[in-house]
């Protein structure tokens, strides 16, 4: 639980406003975030960060305002001060069509499963001394670069519907090693996450990136013709696709208004293969667990997608209010999600042999949706991607674009890992917002378009 | 002002600690007030109505030529925060194979100021929301499925203070402002029509702007009638044509394909883990032909009405106008002091005279790296919009990205836009619904067959450029004129 000083002056805060007649919840967000990058084979920044930041949403009627304070919360005058502003707003705008439903703590929630002090106060050195291990094993004559983001997040939530309290602690961090050759310009990555300091190992990277450099070093890079091809996605492929095919197929809103891919379906319908199963799963360990979302809702199992079929929809608080629907614990800044793993072999290249030609890619850059109605996004290779035949990667390719829709990527899908592994999904733009998805360590989907393909890694 | 002065004697008196300390350089950057307000009116429903303070100090530290990076909101925990910078740049020390330098720069003392009449800050929320309900009711139809306006405001007081004895106040203001229509077509998919704020470089940039019906809520009507004509359009056929890009479109072909690619920290491998790399080298600056004759591109370009326009970057530097790209030779790049001193160690050679003043932070609670400012296509002389559509046999006049990406290295990209005209023979014939085109960024640049005059140039404003670990969202501008390229691929492959 946050600390009583801090406590009570929110909770006092909370109480006055409830004594005047005002409706409004407060989120406390608080981070201690640590960052080292690596660029050249050099720590090129390591960054501390304490930020506090205190957001207060009023609801007056049909009218709302939110305010946000990012500073040092010095005491009672500081959140008084916030409140105001978020009352007046809410004064002064514009009434809404439907009734705002407020935040309301369901019941008294005080979480630190995934909390390791040791990660939290992780000495930088650690970081720089595993990076210096995976140079000086790996040779310094490659181009290495990285970044390694560890913190830890806290949030409290309370809010004027009741007494109750929520609150949540959290450590969590991302590993990522790119080695780079530096005239031939490939590139090879090696990505961890986890929220305990004995996460990350240097021994894991050397391995990864050791075990590719044979193929890349004897191989020259090939270009791929557009076309039709059968793909081994790698699990940061099949997390960041599925988690753009839930945003825009999954998401209430994106339903309600007719803006993604399932407008016209119902619950049931067939979207996807029958070996895929999503569901947003709070308890997963392979993501970064949260109890409750920021209505106050206790976060349970959620399936989305069951045996290919379109299992649920996921409801936030403002949609949830606006059409009339049940919250289903979605309102987040972002959602994890947890994908089942399947009965494939589990070395994936057994998976593929007597498949022919196979792309390999374990990850894909800069998606985008050029057509979200019919579900259709692009990206492009990256870190990695190799050609295999028959089971046995032969050579590197360029930088090579996708662009199909999520049910023809999703919807011909030959085997599926029989073990997950997490992907952490977390954006740093902003506040410290730590997301994970446990996915199956490979896919094999047939049939996939490529349009595209530089002459370059 | 009490504030401002004991920060002020704060920061001097640490930095000379720092100097005693052994640091090369340090600087801090006081965020006495940085205020946003982001409006979204969404079906009539104002579903956003929020602000956000937030107030704090950034310190960097150089030793042993690594950087350490601290922040913190409390005021008086400055000492403790260039204790914090400073120890984390000695842990950095221990693993530095290429020791970065800022060199020494001569002491400015300066400030700058976003022009501006009315601070949007000052206007009431009511004649805010006032504005944005009067734009939504000339947006709303039967037949709009979704209609959505919105507004952002800005407003920044920075104190920068660094060990060359710069001290420097900068005060900016932003005004940011889209709306946007949506509608099913006759197969039931949601097609979209967009208009955002843009300047045409000079003038003020306050609210003032917004109060400008060209330049924002004069669009409704046009925007509304190009919908309504997308619904029964037309699908685009795959096949290699001219594209002709509006403004709407050039500038973010600019900002993915030119901007980000130029950035030199991109150039020298600093973004690798996350943002990419590019296919740019140091080799290539001076000799690369980037694009055709036509084209030439500028960085800053003296626009004094933009979000790239801020006066000193956050190593001290003044913003310069130069260019990057003359008459499509590559010849400078968007640099930051250090940078420019480790392209010209690693050339062996004076590759660049000196920092492009592109060093540039998000907020207290981020370090500065290599951003874009106002990155610009010069006006050509192929004259008009209309005078480009008639000299064009076969292809698309496009307008507004619906969607981007770009590869790693920004060597290719693909791109959806809102709204195609087919043309044919030079003459616009019909709208053509979800066009895309890609391409590879060389090539694309070299088919540059057309760029528009100044009739055709304005200023567009960018509020949410991604880059860097953490993540940075900056704002920044483009000016562009209307350009044409030749036998692109278009739509998708059946």
């Amino acid at each position: 639980m946050l600390e009583q000083e801090t406590r009570e002056l929110l909770l006092s805060a909370r109480d006055r406003a409830a004594a005047s007649g005002v409706r409004a919840t407060f989120v406390l967000h608080r981070e201690k975030s640590h960052l080292m990058r690596i660029g050249n084979n050099s720590v090129s920044l390591n960054t501390s960060e304490e930020l506090t930041r205190l957001d207060i949403r009023v609801i007056d009627g049909r009218r709302e305002g939110t305010h946000t304070s990012l500073g040092h919360l010095t005491g009672r005058e500081y959140v008084d001060e916030a409140l105001a502003i978020a009352a007046a707003k809410a004064k002064v705008a514009v009434p809404k069509d439907y009734e705002p439903i407020q935040e309301c703590v369901e019941e008294n929630i005080d979480e630190a499963d995934q909390d390791d002090p040791a990660l939290a106060g992780l000495d930088p050195s650690v970081k720089s001394g595993i990076y210096a291990e995976v140079i000086n094993a790996l040779g310094k004559n490659y181009n290495f670069s990285g970044s390694w983001s560890s913190g830890r997040t806290e949030i409290y939530l309370i809010s004027t519907c009741n007494s109750n309290e929520a609150c949540h602690s959290g450590t969590d961090q991302r590993f990522t090693v790119v080695l780079k050759h530096p005239e031939k310009k490939w590139e090879l990555q090696n990505e961890q996450t986890g929220w305990k300091a004995g996460d990350v190992k240097a021994d894991e990277a050397i391995s990864a990136l050791g075990s590719l450099l044979p193929v890349y070093e004897g191989t020259a890079g090939v270009r791929n013709e557009p076309g039709l091809y059968t793909l081994l996605l790698g699990p940061a492929a099949v997390a960041e696709l599925m988690l753009y095919a839930l945003w825009t197929g999954a998401q209430g809103r994106m339903y309600e208004e007719k803006i993604g891919w399932t407008a016209g379906m119902k619950i049931g319908d067939r979207v996807f293969s029958e070996n895929i199963s999503v569901v947003d799963d709070p308890g997963d360990d392979l993501t970064f667990r949260f109890g409750f979302d920021r209505a106050g809702r206790r976060r349970r199992p959620f399936p989305v997608i069951d045996g290919g079929n379109l299992a649920g929809l996921m409801y936030d608080l403002g949609t949830a209010a606006k059409y009339g629907r049940a919250q289903t614990g979605h309102t987040l800044e972002s959602t994890g999600m947890s994908i089942a793993a399947g009965n494939g072999p589990e070395n994936p290249m057994d998976a593929i042999k007597g498949l022919g030609k196979v792309l390999v890619i374990p990850a894909l850059h800069y998606m985008n949706l050029p057509n979200m109605s019919k579900g259709i996004i692009t990206g492009s290779s990256r870190f990695c991607a190799t050609i295999a035949m028959d089971g046995v990667v032969t050579a590197p390719i360029f930088s090579t674009r996708l662009t199909d829709s999520f049910r023809n990527i999703f919807g011909d899908v030959a085997a599926v890992s029989p073990r997950r592994v997490s992907v952490n999904l977390s954006s740093t733009y902003g506040r410290r917002a730590p997301v994970a998805a446990g996915v199956p360590s490979y896919m094999v989907c047939r049939n996939v378009r490529m349009t595209d393909c530089a002459d370059s890694f | 002002m009490e504030l401002l002065e004991r920060m002020k004697a704060g920061i001097s008196r640490n930095i000379s600690r720092m100097a005693g300390e052994g640091a090369e350089y340090s600087d801090a950057r006081f965020f006495a007030d940085d205020r946003s307000e982001n409006l979204v009116l969404y079906d009539g429903n104002l579903e956003a109505n929020d602000t956000t303070f937030q107030t704090g100090t950034g310190v960097r530290v150089l030793w042993g030529g690594a950087w350490g990076f601290s922040a913190s909101s409390d005021p008086d925990k400055l000492d403790a925060c260039f204790d914090q910078a400073l120890a984390n740049a000695r842990t950095a020390s221990r693993l530095v194979s290429v020791p970065l330098r800022m060199g020494r720069a001569a002491p400015i003392h300066g400030s700058y100021s976003s022009p501006v009449v009315t601070d949007p800050f000052s206007v009431p929320l009511e004649e805010k929301l006032e504005f944005l309900m009067g734009i939504d009711k000339a947006l709303k139809e039967d037949w709009i499925a979704r209609r959505a306006i919105a507004a952002g405001f800005m407003r920044r007081t920075v104190l920068f203070m660094n060990s060359d004895g710069s001290e420097i106040v900068k005060n900016t203001t932003n005004v940011f402002a889209d709306m946007i229509i949506m509608a099913l077509d006759v197969d039931g998919m949601m097609q979209r029509r967009s208009m955002t704020l843009f300047t045409t470089g000079r003038g003020t940039r306050g609210w003032e702007m917004l109060c400008v019906p060209e330049l924002f809520c004069g669009h409704a009507d046009r925007i509304k009638s190009e919908l309504s004509a997308l619904l029964s359009a037309d699908r685009l056929e795959y096949g290699r044509r001219s594209v002709i890009l509006l403004p709407g479109q050039g500038h973010l072909q600019v900002h993915e394909t030119i901007g980000h690619p130029l950035e030199l920290d991109r150039i020298l491998g600093y973004e690798l883990s996350f943002a990419g790399g590019s296919f740019v080298t140091l080799d290539s600056i001076g000799s690369l032909k980037y694009g055709s004759e036509k084209l030439s591109v500028s960085s800053y370009g003296g626009i004094e009405n933009s979000p790239g326009t801020f006066g000193y970057d956050d190593d001290g530097t003044p913003e310069k106008d130069y260019l990057l790209i003359d008459k499509g030779i590559l010849v400078n790049v968007l640099s930051s002091r250090a940078m420019v001193n480790e392209a010209n160690d690693r050339a062996g050679r004076t590759v660049l005279a000196g920092s492009g003043g592109a060093a540039r932070a998000t907020a207290f609670y981020r370090a500065p790296i290599d951003r874009m400012t106002n990155v610009n296509i010069l006006p050509g002389s192929d004259g008009s919009l209309e005078d480009i559509v008639s000299s064009t046999k076969n292809g698309l006049l496009l307008d507004n990205p619906t969607s981007w990406s770009i590869g790693s290295n920004r060597e290719h990209f693909h791109f959806g836009c809102e709204i195609a005209w087919e043309i044919i023979d030079g003459r616009r014939t019909r709208i053509l619904r979800n066009p895309t085109y890609q391409g590879h960024t060389l090539e694309f640049y070299n088919s540059l067959s057309a760029v528009g005059d100044e009739s055709t140039w304005v200023v567009c404003q960018v509020d949410n450029c991604g880059k860097g670990e953490p993540n940075q969202v900056m704002q920044l501008g483009h000016g562009v004129p209307v350009v044409r390229f030749d036998d692109v691929i278009t739509g998708e492959r059946s």
